[in-house]
């Protein structure tokens, strides 16, 4: 019984290691196998691992004599090998890549052109590791462009200098570490740029905030909340409306600022202003115009004017007082 | 050290011959697997590598030179038989000669030299 168990061990040791090959030519390839072990155990004492060396080797052997090669479909793999299959592939197709990409930059290999970027990556890295120092220590709150330590500009210069040298540093001893630092930096580095991009994408917002909703913020008259209107000789007009070239009421300030206001502010195109009793500027009448109600709104109403009737009611009542109010 | 290099050497050789040989030892006799490996060995081959002789009734046989049948065994497992087809005993004439060809001019090659047989 413990031949039968070795024969089966060791021929489930050869078709693990034949595990890459297509199942039909492998069982094809096991087939006489059996046979063959029993054969051999039957001969003598000696074990099958004695007789014939490992099983591995014996596959190998057996693979080389039928005449197929080491590669192989990836069906039924071990794990590892599965993963050494897809970095295998992945490497073929970014070889590809590079070799297509190159001369799109002038270079043979794409390759050969980013080797030549790579100072430049050590500074960004060294940015970016300055960043995230301050990022860290300030708990998210320092979201401009640069690493103000603590707010402070000057711990900024100094976190920058001294990430920036260290990250050149270690870029020049790179190729002189052994393979685990080497993928530490390079997953590092990975991080580095993703946490790069949130930096930017939350300063840019912070400071810019060129694509936030409220674009409209070109329009110098943003602040303008009411309109207030003179005439020639300092007199306030009331119940004045503004049309543009095309005819069309323009609309300015906050029409519901005060009561007044309010009410008003159903009946069509604006009349300005919409409070007449907060008017920035009291003038002093001059002798002969004080009480003549002659304001006349400057601007007439287009044709096109829908509700274009103005009332010129100038309502000079105020105490005269000569300076602005406020 | 010497004699690895000579076990290198014949396996070496080895490698380019036994599909020749193995055609051979089935010329005339159908067999299964092992006792092809025990004919290689009774005539001489004795450095022929078990899995080397069933790789390469494999490979023989995918290139359409072997036919095969299938023995049961009362004791063990059933036993595979290999014998040459039609296409296999042309390929069998023509290597054989290949091989005369090339081990007479190896023979003439070392006769000049000197070198004992």
């Amino acid at each position: 019984m413990n031949a039968v168990t070795e024969q089966d061990a060791y021929l489930e040791a050869v078709r693990r290691a034949l595990s890459d090959l297509d199942p039909a030519v492998r069982d094809e390839l096991l087939e006489d196998l059996p046979e063959h072990f029993a054969e051999v155990a039957a001969e003598g004492d000696a074990t099958l691992v004695e007789r014939l060396g490992p099983p591995e080797a014996y596959a190998a052997e057996l693979r080389t004599a039928a005449g197929l090669g080491v590669a192989a479909t990836p069906a039924a793999r071990g794990l590892d090998d599965r993963i050494s299959a897809v970095v295998r592939r992945a490497r073929g197709v970014v070889g590809v890549a590079d070799r297509k990409t190159g001369p799109l930059l002038g270079y043979g290999k794409a390759s050969e052109f980013l080797r030549m970027l790579r100072p430049g990556w050590w500074v960004l890295r060294g940015y970016l590791v300055a960043m995230a120092i301050t990022w860290l220590t300030s708990n998210g709150n320092e979201a401009g462009l640069l690493p103000r330590l603590g707010g402070s500009t000057l711990a900024a210069a100094l976190l920058l200098a001294v990430c920036l040298v260290a990250s050149i540093w270690l870029g020049r001893r790179e190729p002189t570490l052994s393979s685990t630092p080497r993928t530490g930096l390079a997953i590092g580095g990975v991080f580095l740029v993703l946490f790069g991009l949130v930096v930017f994408d939350k300063a840019d917002r912070y400071g810019g905030g060129w694509d936030t909703p409220q674009s409209v913020s070109g329009n110098p008259y943003d602040y303008v909340q009411d309109v207030y209107v003179y005439d020639e000789n300092g007199n306030p007009l009331t119940n004045v409306t503004l049309y543009d070239q095309g005819g069309n009421p323009i609309q300015l300030g906050d029409p519901y600022r005060c009561q007044e206001a309010f009410y008003q502010a159903q009946a069509g195109a604006p009349m300005y202003p919409y409070c007449p009793n907060q008017r920035p500027y009291v003038v002093a009448p001059r002798a002969g115009q004080v009480s003549e109600p002659q304001a006349e709104p400057t601007e007439g109403p287009p044709a096109a004017g829908p509700s274009a009737t103005p009332a010129p009611t100038a309502t000079p009542t105020e105490v005269p007082t000569p300076t602005p109010t406020n | 050290m010497r004699s690895s290099f000579s076990t290198v050497d014949t396996t070496q050789l080895l490698k380019g011959v036994l599909d020749l040989a193995v055609l051979a030892v089935l010329k005339d006799e159908d067999g299964y697997g092992y006792d092809i490996l025990r004919r290689l060995r009774t005539a001489g081959l004795d450095e022929v590598g078990d899995a080397s002789v069933y790789g390469t009734l494999r490979r023989l046989f995918q290139a359409g030179l072997l036919t095969t049948y299938v023995v049961p065994s009362e004791e063990g497992p059933h036993r595979k038989y290999y014998g040459l087809n039609a296409a296999g005993r042309d390929q069998f004439n023509r290597a054989g000669k290949t091989w005369r060809t090339f081990a007479a001019t190896m023979d003439g090659l070392l006769d000049e030299r000197g070198v004992a047989a």
